[in-house]
Order: structure tokens, then C-alpha cells, then sequence
């Protein structure tokens, strides 16, 4: 405080005005959190916490309403696109970082940066368009042939393959979050010293073998933070999911069912809400996710803080 | 079989996997774009960009009045959006470099950058739309600038990171304050980076929809006033696409053509400029 | 009594990729089999280039090429149909700044032989203890072996790395500047290690310190860009070389 007032006055005012800046942070995330507080109240002191997230009902009409189909949805998608997302960025981020001549290695990261920057609604187009017929017409039914016999497996493959599903929700949700992981866990590979690796080699480990040894667990933190940072995304999507998901509320064990997220059930009915607590739920929704994707982001950047100091070492 | 071929077969199967990994990305990239240009290129002519919506089920007219409004959300958002950034970016990069308070600004701008977009739909929703019942462009280019800030401060501050201490020294040492040391020097050091860093959060949130969709709304009629719902390309992309006619379907194709070429043309080149100005 | 012929290095020229004038320039030379040979010469001399030949490091980067021959056991290492793994395991490496892997003391002890195939616990237990003595470091480290390389200093973790090379038991045992990042006392270990491991192993080190080079070696080698410049035994080098650019650079004329 004593240093800031000995400047002379063009710094002074510059200081405060930027500080002002920096502080719109503070003030947009607490304000956030108030006004969505606020907005659920209603519903918060009809629903309570626990309850609202089990109650499966989700009736305008009856005015019961409860968060747990679009949490099941939320939780499914995301859980399933990482599934798909992580194998995949990792393989792209080790095809990088040690296969690749390095003549492709720019080509194939400016395709990953591309992939990151188109706009969610043109991955829900798509996804609408193109996916989902190849989807209701080929893979779908080809899955249900091959796993739906068996006795658990084929629940998850029950129903009418119509495309706008479940399924092709997380395909799409993993195209979109795979750009993130990869270029993170690219990043994070290429920080091995060449001497840790050269070491190992020198001891007859196959490029493989130095890769699975020492570069992946080297670079552990890292990759944790990529994946927690994808997560953190792919919970706040609404755009790329909401063209094939269906919106219904319902906790379905098939995948090639409707389902419903919160993004989604936000986008779909926030305008159509003509109550007071049909609001205030939704707004009860929006602060839940709000709060759990700020938690879970605030975990991968914990990862990604770590990763950073390792390296420095 | 002896080990040592074992252990170079199974290494050679891993690495074909992760080869065949990363074509499957290039694979979907090309696959994506290729379809929004087969559709959107049929659909795209002059009258998209010089007509209103003809009435619903009636094929023509155009979408001159989602480009304009566009153009007027993303204009404001970044009026507001980029200033606040920037200069929050400098708070924490300069004046409190190595302070707790701009290590948890940096933190949570970061949190921030990747917080989901509706929700801040929602909370500008009951800030600007709730207590004046109606939408607005205003409250379009609030959610936007929302988003913005974040991304601006957090480029900033690493672009001026960049900038290496002694030239601040050098600056000083002909004595100069702070101010000017800021001004003349470190953001002209910095200027190509702070610059890109904002070109890149503008294309950013000309491709959002979702904080769109409760503050400014659409609008099927021209209007260039910000007190009124607005039309924009991507609200209008989502109703068009999720609509019934198939003239629809075919101007949301040709909008999202646009989109895409000019958010993948400027985060490209962007990206190409800083790589070439601060990695070789 | 003739020092027996563990490697001749003949007529050996060695390219970077992309480049037509070779870093190293017909080199002839002998290395004797369990005695200390030391490579010195002013920084760019390509005293490291030459080491890293002998376990064919180059091969990992695109677009290096040999030239001439490096027989070792009546076999040129060179050649195409050498097996690198195989090479590997008979010529070691320890490199200028310790490198532990990210996992346990035991597990970087064992990891070169577990990639040949040992599981069997006790061969493992009772070969990383081996090495460890070898290495001098066993004392320190017995009653913690589970825990990470990480967390040993600067001076211990090379020593690991020096176990961790000896665990394969190799016949050769490269040194690029072994003691380069760490303190005097640890400098000393590292060194009377060094002298005592000729007895079962040949030892080929780099070093930019000639004192070091004085104080371990049997036999001398002094390089300038690219060339071997004089090969004789330590003593002669230091204290009557034959070439004058070697008495300028011993004598701290240059370098």
C-alpha cells in the first residue's frame, strides 16, 4: 500500500484503474454465485438439496421438480466421452510427440488447434445432420446385433437406434474435448529432458517402452490436468449436445435412449418457463452446475499448477 | 519366440495405435469441415447477406439481419470485454507481479475462461433481462464481455510475462515511472501478442450461442437497436437447424459455413503469428 | 605386459543430419580392455560425439551417419544388422546430469533387467543389491529402496544411475562428464568409484577437467575439432605429450 502511494499521480490513477480491471474476476465470480443463490432460493427452500438431486420427476405441470434425470445425463456423457476421449488424445499426443517425422508434427497441431476452435453449434449441426442418421443407420443397429444378446452388456443397447441419443451426445462431446487433452498431454511429453530418455535407451528400452516408462509417468501431472480440464469442459457443453440429445427427462440404462443434461434442459426450456418455481429451478440447476464445474476446473488447474513446479525442478 | 521380439512386436503394435489415433483426429477434422462446406457452400448467395427472413415456411430472403446483429454484440462485448482485460492483465503482470492477490486473479480468470457459457446466460438473464422484462442486445453483449474478460486478461498477462525484465530495467533507469514504462515500452514489446491474444478471444465469442439464447434472444426482423431482442448468426443457426423446414436447414448450413471458415482462418493465423513471433 | 584390445576405433568419421563436414574426422584409436581411457579437449572438440558411438545414441535422431568402423570383440558395432538393444546391454552409459526414473530406487536399479525378462523376485533383490554395492551407495539406501529416486541428492542420484548401468553388467561403461553438476565431495565418490570399477568393467569418460582426467585415467585421449589429435598413456600426455597442441591445452594455454 506505502509503495503505491509514493508514485506519482499518472501511476497512481493507472494502478487504481487497472486494479479496478483485475478485480472484475473477483466481483463477476462472487456476483455469479449471488445472483444464481437468489434466483433458486425459491426452489431451494421447496426442494431442499438432497432431495432436488434425487428426485427424478421433472413435471411443470405438477410443479415437482428434480435434477437427478439431467445430472444422470450430465454424468453419462461426460463420463463416456472422456472414455473415448483419453485413449485417443494420448495416442495422438504420443504420435506427436515421438512417431511423428517432423516435417507432419506442425500440420497435424495446427489440424488439433482447429479442431479446438470450431464453435460448439457446428459440432451440434453436425452431429444432427451427419452423425446421427450414420449413427440410427449403420453403428447403432451393428451394436445391437453384436452386444445386445448378451445379459447386461445388451441393456445398455436397448430400443429403437434413432440417432438422437445418448451415444451420439458423448461421440460428439469426445470429438470436441479431444483437441484439449491432447495438445495438454503434448505439452506435458515434450518436457522430458532428452537425457532421461536417452538413459533409457541406453539400457535397451524399445521407443515404446521408453515412452510407457518414463515419458507417461514423467508427465503424469500434466495429463491429469489435461483430463480434469476436459471434464470440466465437456460438463459445461450445452451447444454440441443439445441438436442430439433428445431432452427428456429420464434416467434410461441404454445409451441409444433421449436423455437429458442440465446444459441442455437450460437451453431447451429456459424461455418457456411460465412459473416462478419452474424459473427457480432451472436457476437451481445452473447454480449447481456452476458450482461443480468451477470445482472440478479448480482441481485441474490444481494438477496443472503441480506439473508446472515439477518441471521447473 | 524370444523376448526381445516380443517386446519390439508389442512396441510396434502400441505406436501403430497411437498413429492410427492421431490420423482418426485429422480423420473427424476433415470429415467436419468437409460437410459444413458441401452444405454451406450449395446454400450460400448475395441474398443471405442482403435480405431479411422471408416468413416462416416461405423459402427466400436472407439473414442480413442475424450478420448485423452479430457484428453490433460482438462490436459491444469487445468494447467493454477487451479494455477490462487487458488492463486487468497488466495489473497482475505488472504493479502486483509476484503477489498472492495476482496469483488468485490468475487462477480464477483461468477457472473462468473454461466456466460453461449458459450459466452465464443465466446469471445476465436475472441481472438484465428479468428486472426490464425483455431481451436485448445489451444484455447479449453483457454475456459476452462476460466471457471475454477472462480470456483477454489471462493472453495479456502471459504476453507481457514474455516481456523480459531488464527492458523494464533499462526504462526505469533512464527514469521513467511505471506508467510510462508500461505504456512506451512493455506494450510495445508486447503489442503483437496482446493483439492476437484479443483477435483470438473475439473469434471466440462470435462462435458462442448458448449465452446468447436468453439475453438477446432473436429476432426475426432487422433492427440495429441494441434495446430490443437481436438476431444473431448462431441463435439463428440453432433455431434454423432444429426447425422444420428444410429451406432452414439449408441457410443454418450456409451461416455455419461462414463461421466456421472465418473462426478457422483467424485462430490459424493467429496461432501462426505467435508461434512465429515467440517461439523462434 | 600388453594392455589387451578392447575396442579399435578405425578410420572413424561420424556426420551430423543435414551436414556435409564431419564433427569427427578419421578417428584410429584403441580402447584397452578394463582400464580407464579419458577423451578431453576444449568444448566442440567432439569428445561426447565420439562417446555416444559407442552405444550408438546418434541412431535415435534422424539423418546421423557413420563412417569407417568401431570393432568391438571382432565385431563392427556399426553395421546394420547389430542388434541396438543387444549393444546396449553390453555398453553402459551415465550421463552428465543424474537421471533417475520416476519410480523407486529398486525399480530403477531393476528396470534394465526387468526389460530383459527377470521376474524372479530374489534374482532381482539379490542383483540390484549388487549393483548398489558396486555403485557404494547400498549403505544409504537399503532400508529405503521402495522409496523415490527423487528424493535422494544430487551426488546419490548419480551413483543410483551409475548402479542402475552396472545392474545389466556390461562389458563397457560410457561416462559423458559424470561428475559436471555436482559438489566436490560428491566429485571425490564419483571418481574413486570410477577407478574402482576397471576391475570388472573397460571405462571410456569424458571429461572437461583435466585434473579428473589426470587423477582416474590409465590412458589419454586429446581431441580438436573433430580430430584426435594424441592418444598415449595419462602420464605421457600430462607430463611429456608429444604434439604441441596437446602440451598447450594440458599446460591451460587454450580451452
Amino acid at each position: 500500500m506505502k509503495k503505491f502511494l509514493r508514485l506519482p499521480a499518472a501511476d497512481l490513477i493507472f494502478a487504481v484503474i487497472s486494479f479496478s480491471a483485475s478485480f472484475t474476476i473477483l466481483t463477476l465470480i462472487f456476483s455469479t454465485i449471488l445472483v444464481l443463490y437468489n434466483e433458486s432460493s425459491l426452489a431451494i427452500h421447496k426442494f431442499g438439496l438432497l432431495n432436488f438431486i434425487f428426485t427424478v420427476d421433472w413435471d411443470p405441470v405438477k410443479e415437482v421438480f428434480g435434477a437427478a434425470a439431467s445430472l444422470y445425463g450430465t454424468l453419462i456423457t461426460t463420463v463416456l466421452a472422456l472414455s473415448i476421449a483419453v485413449p485417443v488424445s494420448i495416442g495422438i499426443a504420443i504420435f506427436l510427440t515421438e512417431i511423428s517425422p517432423h516435417f507432419l508434427k506442425t500440420p497435424i497441431g495446427i489440424a488439433i488447434e482447429m479442431l479446438a476452435a470450431i464453435p460448439s453449434i457446428i459440432y451440434g449441426m453436425w452431429g444432427l445432420f451427419t452423425l446421427a442418421p450414420i449413427m440410427a443407420e449403420y453403428i447403432e443397429p451393428a451394436l445391437q446385433s453384436v452386444f445386445g444378446d448378451i445379459p447386461v452388456v445388451g441393456k445398455l443397447f436397448e430400443g429403437t437406434p434413432m440417432g438422437v441419443d445418448l451415444l451420439t451426445a458423448s461421440i460428439i462431446l469426445s470429438i470436441m474435448i479431444t483437441p484439449f487433452i491432447a495438445s495438454i498431454s503434448r505439452d506435458s511429453f515434450n518436457l522430458t529432458p532428452d537425457i532421461v530418455k536417452e538413459s533409457a535407451y541406453a539400457l535397451g528400452a524399445t521407443k515404446w517402452e521408453v515412452i510407457k516408462d518414463i515419458v507417461i509417468p514423467y508427465s503424469k501431472l500434466g495429463v491429469y490436468g489435461g483430463i480434469v480440464l476436459a471434464l470440466g469442459r465437456a460438463l459445461g457443453e450445452t451447444m454440441a449436445v443439445a441438436f442430439v440429445l433428445g431432452n427428456k427427462h429420464q434416467i434410461t440404462p441404454s445409451l441409444l435412449d433421449a436423455a437429458a443434461t442440465i446444459t441442455v434442459t437450460l437451453a431447451n426450456e429456459f424461455t418457456e418457463a411460465d412459473t416462478d418455481i419452474y424459473l427457480s429451478s432451472l436457476f437451481y440447476l445452473a447454480l449447481i452446475l456452476f458450482i461443480l464445474s468451477f470445482t472440478i476446473l479448480a482441481v485441474a488447474k490444481f494438477f496443472l499448477l503441480r506439473a508446472e513446479k515439477h518441471y521447473q525442478r | 519366440m524370444d523376448l526381445k521380439t516380443k517386446r519390439k512386436i508389442k512396441g510396434n503394435i502400441a505406436l501403430l495405435l497411437s498413429t492410427f489415433a492421431a490420423f482418426m483426429g485429422l480423420f473427424w477434422l476433415v470429415f467436419i469441415i468437409f460437410d459444413v462446406l458441401r452444405h454451406g457452400i450449395t446454400a450460400l448467395n448475395l441474398e443471405l447477406f442482403l435480405e431479411d427472413p422471408a416468413p416462416p415456411g416461405v423459402p427466400g430472403g436472407g439473414l442480413r439481419n442475424a450478420f448485423v446483429g452479430q457484428f453490433l454484440i460482438t462490436s459491444v462485448a469487445t468494447i467493454i470485454g477487451v479494455p477490462l482485460g487487458i488492463l486487468g492483465g497488466t495489473f497482475i503482470a505488472e504493479y502486483a507481479r509476484g503477489t498472492v492477490f495476482a496469483k488468485v486473479i490468475s487462477i480464477l480468470s483461468d477457472i473462468m475462461v473454461s466456466v460453461p457459457s449458459i450459466v452465464v446466460g443465466t446469471f445476465i438473464y436475472a441481472l438484465l433481462v428479468k428486472p426490464f422484462g425483455h431481451f436485448s442486445g445489451w444484455a447479449g453483449a453483457a454475456a459476452l464481455a462476460f466471457i471475454m474478460v477472462p480470456v483477454v486478461l489471462r493472453t495479456t498477462e502471459d504476453m507481457l510475462k514474455l516481456v523480459p525484465w531488464t527492458l523494464r530495467e533499462a526504462a526505469f533507469a533512464l527514469g521513467a515511472s511505471y506508467f510510462r514504462v508500461i505504456k512506451d515500452v512493455v506494450y510495445r514489446a508486447a503489442a503483437t501478442g496482446i493483439l492476437t491474444g484479443v483477435i483470438l478471444a473475439i473469434a471466440r465469442i462470435a462462435g458462442e450461442t448458448a449465452p446468447l439464447l436468453f439475453t438477446s434472444f432473436n429476432n426475426s426482423y432487422f433492427t440495429t437497436n441494441m434495446n430490443e431482442p437481436i438476431a444473431s448468426l448462431t441463435v439463428t443457426i440453432f433455431n434454423y437447424a432444429m426447425g422444420p423446414y428444410e429451406d432452414w436447414h439449408e441457410k443454418a448450413w450456409a451461416a455455419a459455413f461462414i463461421i466456421t471458415v472465418v473462426i478457422l482462418i483467424v485462430t490459424v493465423t493467429s496461432r501462426m503469428i505467435i508461434h512465429w513471433r515467440y517461439k523462434s | 605386459m600388453e594392455d589387451n584390445i578392447k575396442i579399435k576405433v578405425k578410420n572413424f568419421s561420424f556426420y551430423y543430419a543435414k551436414s556435409d563436414k564431419p564433427a569427427l574426422k578419421n578417428i584410429n584409436m584403441p580402447v584397452y580392455e578394463k582400464k580407464v581411457t579419458a577423451l578431453i579437449g576444449p568444448s566442440g572438440c567432439g569428445k561426447t560425439t565420439l562417446l555416444r558411438s559407442f552405444n550408438r545414441m546418434h541412431d535415435l535422431y534422424y539423418g546421423n551417419r557413420y563412417e569407417g568402423e568401431i570393432i568391438m570383440d571382432g565385431k563392427n558395432i556399426l553395421s546394420d544388422d547389430i542388434d541396438l538393444i543387444e549393444l546396449r546391454s553390453k555398453v553402459g552409459m551415465v550421463f552428465q546430469k543424474p537421471t533417475p526414473f520416476p519410480m523407486s530406487i529398486f525399480d530403477n536399479v531393476a528396470y534394465g533387467l526387468k526389460l530383459r525378462g527377470i521376474k524372479n523376485k530374489s534374482e532381482l533383490e539379490a542383483r540390484v543389491e549388487k549393483a548398489l554395492k558396486q555403485a557404494a551407495l547400498w549403505d544409504e539406501v537399503k532400508d529405503r529402496l521402495k522409496d523415490s529416486a527423487s528424493g535422494l541428492s544430487g551426488g546419490q542420484q548419480q551413483r543410483l544411475v551409475i548402479a542402475r548401468a552396472l545392474a545389466v553388467e556390461p562389458e563397457v561403461l560410457l561416462f559423458d562428464e559424470p561428475t559436471s553438476a555436482l559438489d566436490p565431495i560428491s566429485t571425490g565418490k564419483i571418481e574413486e568409484l570410477v577407478v574402482g570399477l576397471k576391475e570388472t568393467v573397460t571405462i571410456i569418460i569424458v571429461t572437461h577437467n583435466m585434473q579428473q582426467a589426470a587423477r582416474v585415467s590409465d590412458y589419454t585421449a586429446f581431441m580438436y575439432l573433430g580430430e584426435l589429435i594424441e592418444f598415449d598413456k595419462t602420464d605421457i600426455i600430462f607430463t611429456s605429450p608429444k604434439k604441441k597442441l596437446t602440451e598447450d591445452y594440458v599446460s591451460g594455454r587454450f580451452g
